[in-house]
């Protein structure tokens, strides 16, 4: 249990950035999709409620027990995503038995991201030499290429690119050499190489080549980022006004409470609106930066940098592709963009980083 | 092995470091980016966010109403008709979308790939128009799929209609499609699928017809889908526009008419104004005011009977027999006969070393010039072709508005022709000679005139030599007197030949068909050789003769001409002649009781 010492040493600060950041994400989904049927603000706030919960509870669970238990986690989830794409591929059906559990519980490959940033942080920690060597680096490879490609195939490329800054963030703090750099981008072309011959999906090149011109197909996919920018830059200054974007009122904008979000933003608060908004989620980002040194062990300091780097990640590149800087990969903005499992595992990893900032000072 | 304890972990800390500080970087370079496009491109992404959420539609404005001179009789009118549009902009890929539509509306692929390539010039977001006139069950069906099909758009219209079929169509003229080179020349304000005026009414009054189209500006959603109306133009439609025409003397002229082929023109002899304009075969414009009904148009424009062509202006005959007024009143103003001079007619006669034959093969005597006029006396004319210059018959025939358009307000008219010297000099290189004349005397040789042209030469004998100008719309009958001009001829001279021409109907002459009780008409008759007599009799067949007629009544203070032209009617007399009666009784009948006839 939690003693006085740790509740003393909980970051506060760092929970108030967390809930503000989430109760902007609430208030962007009820303008951008309160005429819709199914109260998606409610179901958020909803979510809210429960991962506030389950952020103290696991508060209560010191990470070292976690991180013993992290083998086991990381290999349950790789069994339930593998089981998922055999019987989504195997038996008819099956796509209902999925939707199912997305709609009861969410999407398991959220929640895989915690079970890998666990597992590295506990093979990593374990390093200690000055610089990272090859088998080890291969190792670190291989625990999130598993996982990577698990998900990739559901298919879900949004959230099996997300596990790349968790896995660049465990190798860059463990000491990168210069040969390994080289060696690993090779195998990322290598991958990227095969992943675009025999893995990604026609719509999802698609993606990738709109990302070039988006004008030049204005009804396929580059059809999304134009409108994203549009919407984007008719907001200006000062912005349209809350539930005011013709873009966004209007349907112009796909996905608006979820991937292009920050388009209802920008399209209804202008400029100034996304700067406080690009503000207040740097100001979260920075705490966790800054809270890398406020760890007791090695473990601690990975986990809180993994962290870090996952969520800043997320939203750079979802800021970056509704404005057409990124191909639209479907990654999500963390706390701001509709969707349940996002928020909850995003709300665990930032209870990994309290958990670890307020045990700092016990002595095991 | 290190103690945990006392670990160096300052490396670990300045890597973290470093890439705080990267991303701090990235946070402030793409916060660059949306400074780019929001307040530097604030303008170009406003625009298009305004383009996106409103869409214009044009209201088209149906087209003014064409009614006949008592303004009760509405002749053209509009209906509300559905169309539907091809908006390419809306579809993914051209060839498949067209596969896909092409069962839905009914049509091979190739037809709507044809109507879509017409346009393929055109903007992208300009809806082209594939199929029109739809039935309301084609529409139900087409609406019923719409979320299918974004790219079709349905659209009411008002559609051209003329209630009384073929009535006066030539006179009305018909509509057609704008195309291409249409739009961007003479129509650059309309738009892609508009229809405008072709011939006739139609075509002259285009402009004034056509109205002003409203708009429409609605407030979509990504599908297409209204949302709200931000703003609403009504259509102005254009005041209706009565014309000259007489409905119950174009009605009977037609019934007259049906199942030969020639011409009608009535004319009211005090202003000019044309009461009925007929001409037959002829067609229905309602048939092709659709867009596309080729096989109808082709079929028409291909028929040998050319039902297209108005010959009322662009039929060019021999005038034959009714040019002998002209004759007759140019050698009196020239003074080689007077109204007593008299030629003897056998039956034959010989001019110019050749022998010239009389209609009338026994003769008709010795005759005067009424009497010439009345029996049609070829001999008498020959005696005063003999007499007079070829140019001075074209300067008469030309007081008469022979040889030129009359300018009636309908395009296409045509000049006829009539001989002088200096006409043949240029055109065949030669000079005249004075047996050529003697043809011309009776109204043959090279003359060649059309049915308004001879209506409006009547209205000037009628009127004593004072000229009015032929017209359709029924607000320049005010204008008539002013724009009148006059012959050189004094009108004591005309009255000679009028003499001729009212014995001819009403003292047992060759117009003796057209005779009313009491209305004293004054007519001319003509019987046209299509081939020549020698021809005729080598190749041993017995072809018919055009059949003409012209007249106005009453004698005195006139009130209408009739010209009725048959072709291959035979005699004048028997042909026309009996059609123009049955024309001047029904005018007469109708303005001796002006009651049954409202607002006339």
């Amino acid at each position: 249990m939690i003693d006085r010492v740790e509740l003393r040493e909980i970051d506060w600060i760092l929970i108030g950035l967390l809930l503000l950041n989430a109760v902007i994400g609430v208030v962007l989904i009820y303008s951008s999709a309160h005429y819709l049927t199914g109260g998606f603000y409610l179901r958020q706030l909803l979510w809210l409620l429960v991962s506030v919960i389950l952020l103290f509870l696991t508060l209560t669970v010191d990470y070292k027990v976690l991180l013993g238990f992290s083998p086991y986690v990381y290999g349950l989830f790789i069994a339930v995503l593998a089981g998922m794409l055999v019987f989504g591929k195997a038996v008819a059906g099956a796509k209902s038995w999925v939707l199912r559990l997305s709609v009861f519980g969410g999407q398991p490959s959220e929640l895989a991201k915690i079970a890998l940033i666990l597992l590295l942080a506990r093979i990593f920690s374990e390093y200690r030499r000055k610089s990272l060597s090859l088998e080890f680096g291969l190792l670190g490879v291989g625990v999130t290429v598993l996982p990577f490609v698990v998900i990739g195939l559901q298919p879900d490329l949004g959230t099996a690119v997300s596990l790349l800054p968790i896995l660049f963030g465990a190798l860059i703090l463990c000491g990168l050499r210069r040969k390994t750099v080289v060696l690993l981008l090779v195998g990322t072309l290598a991958l990227g190489f095969a992943g675009w011959n025999f893995v990604l999906k026609d719509y999802q090149k698609k993606r990738l080549v709109t990302l070039v011109n988006p004008n030049k197909d204005p009804r396929g996919t580059g059809y999304h980022v134009l409108q994203s920018k549009i919407a984007i830059g008719s907001g200006g200054l000062s912005g349209k006004g809350f539930k005011k974007g013709t873009q966004s009122q209007l349907k112009f904008l796909p996905a608006r409470h979820t991937d292009f979000i920050g388009s209802v933003l920008g399209e209804e608060f202008g400029f100034l609106g996304v700067f406080a908004v690009f503000l207040s989620y740097f100001f979260f980002l920075a705490r966790l930066f800054t809270s890398v040194p406020r760890s007791r062990d090695r473990a601690g300091m990975y986990i809180i940098f993994m962290v870090a780097c996952l969520l800043s990640f997320q939203f750079l590149v979802n800021v970056m592709m509704i404005v057409g800087l990124f191909p639209v990969t479907g990654v999500p903005i963390p706390l701001l963009s509709y969707g349940g499992s996002s928020l909850l595992t995003t709300f665990l990893a930032v209870g990994l980083v309290l958990n670890v900032k307020m045990r700092r000072c016990v002595n095991v | 092995m290190d103690s945990p304890i006392y670990e160096d972990l300052t490396p670990i800390l300045k890597r973290a470091r470093l890439v705080f500080i990267v991303v701090a970087i990235l946070f402030g370079a793409v916060l660059s980016f949306y400074w780019k496009i929001q307040i530097l491109d604030y303008g170009k992404y406003w625009a298009a966010s305004e383009s996106n959420r409103t869409r214009e539609i044009a209201i088209p404005a149906p087209r003014a109403i064409l009614t006949d001179r008592g303004g009760a009789v509405v002749l053209a009118n509009n209906i509300g008709a559905f169309k539907v549009s091809l908006i390419r902009e809306n579809t993914r890929n051209l060839e498949e979308s067209l596969a896909r539509i092409s069962p839905l509306l009914g049509l091979e692929v190739a037809v709507l790939r044809q109507r879509v390539d017409k346009y393929k010039t055109l903007p992208l977001f300009r809806p082209i128009v594939v199929k029109d006139d739809l039935s309301l069950t084609e529409v139900s069906r087409i609406e019923a799929r719409r979320m299918d099909f974004p790219e079709l758009v349905i659209e009411t219209e008002p559609k051209r209609s003329y209630p009384f079929l073929k009535l006066a169509a030539h006179a009305l003229g018909y509509l057609q499609e704008l195309t291409p080179e249409d739009l961007r020349s003479a129509f650059k304000d309309r738009r892609v699928g508009d229809m405008a005026g072709k011939t006739g009414i139609e075509g002259a009054y285009e402009a004034r017809l056509a109205g002003v189209d409203g708009k429409l500006v609605e407030v979509v959603d990504s599908l297409g889908r209204k949302r709200e109306e931000l703003e609403r133009i009504e259509p102005r439609q254009s005041a209706k526009l009565p014309l000259t025409i007489d409905f119950d003397l174009q009605a009977k002229a037609e019934e007259l008419l049906d199942g030969k082929e020639g011409a009608i023109v009535a004319l009211d002899a005090r202003t000019g104004g044309v009461l009925a304009m007929a001409s037959f075969p002829t067609y229905d414009p309602n048939k092709f005011i659709n867009r596309f009904t080729p096989e109808e148009w082709i079929t028409l424009v291909q028929n040998p009977d050319t039902p297209l062509v108005n010959r009322a202006l662009q039929g060019q005959y021999s005038p034959g027999s009714i040019f002998k007024p002209i004759m007759g009143i140019g050698a009196l103003d020239l003074g080689l006969i007077t109204d007593q001079t008299t030629f003897f007619c056998g039956g034959t006669a010989v001019f110019d070393g050749r022998e010239w034959h009389c209609w009338y093969e026994p003769g008709h005597g010795s005759l005067n010039l009424p009497e010439a006029i009345r029996q049609s006396c070829n001999i008498f004319f020959y005696n005063v072709g003999m007499r007079m210059k070829i140019d001075d018959i074209a300067r008469y025939a030309g007081e008469f508005g022979l040889g030129r358009k009359t300018g009636v307000d309908i395009a296409g008219e045509k000049p006829g022709l009539v001989p002088s010297t200096e006409w043949k000099r240029k055109t065949q290189g030669a000079v005249w000679y004075p047996g050529e004349t003697v043809s011309v005397a009776i109204g043959q040789g090279p003359l060649q005139v059309t049915p308004i042209q001879i209506a409006a030469m009547t209205a000037q004998i009628a009127n004593r030599g004072t000229r009015l100008q032929p017209h359709l719309l029924l607000d320049d009958d005010a204008k008539a007197g002013a724009a009148a001009t006059r012959a050189s001829v004094p009108p004591e001279t005309i009255e000679k030949v009028i003499e001729g021409m009212w014995r001819s109907a009403n003292r047992e002459g060759t117009g003796r068909g057209a005779k009313v009780e009491g209305f004293d008409v004054c007519s001319k008759t003509g019987s046209t050789q299509t081939i020549g007599r020698e021809t005729s009799e080598r190749l041993g067949i017995k072809k018919k003769t055009h059949s003409w007629f012209t007249g106005f009544a009453p004698r005195n203070n006139p009130q209408v001409v009739v010209t009725v032209l048959i072709e291959f009617g035979g005699m004048g007399g028997e042909a026309a002649a009996p059609v123009a009666g049955q024309l001047f009784k029904l005018y007469k009948d109708k303005h001796d009781r002006p009651s049954r006839a409202p607002g006339n």
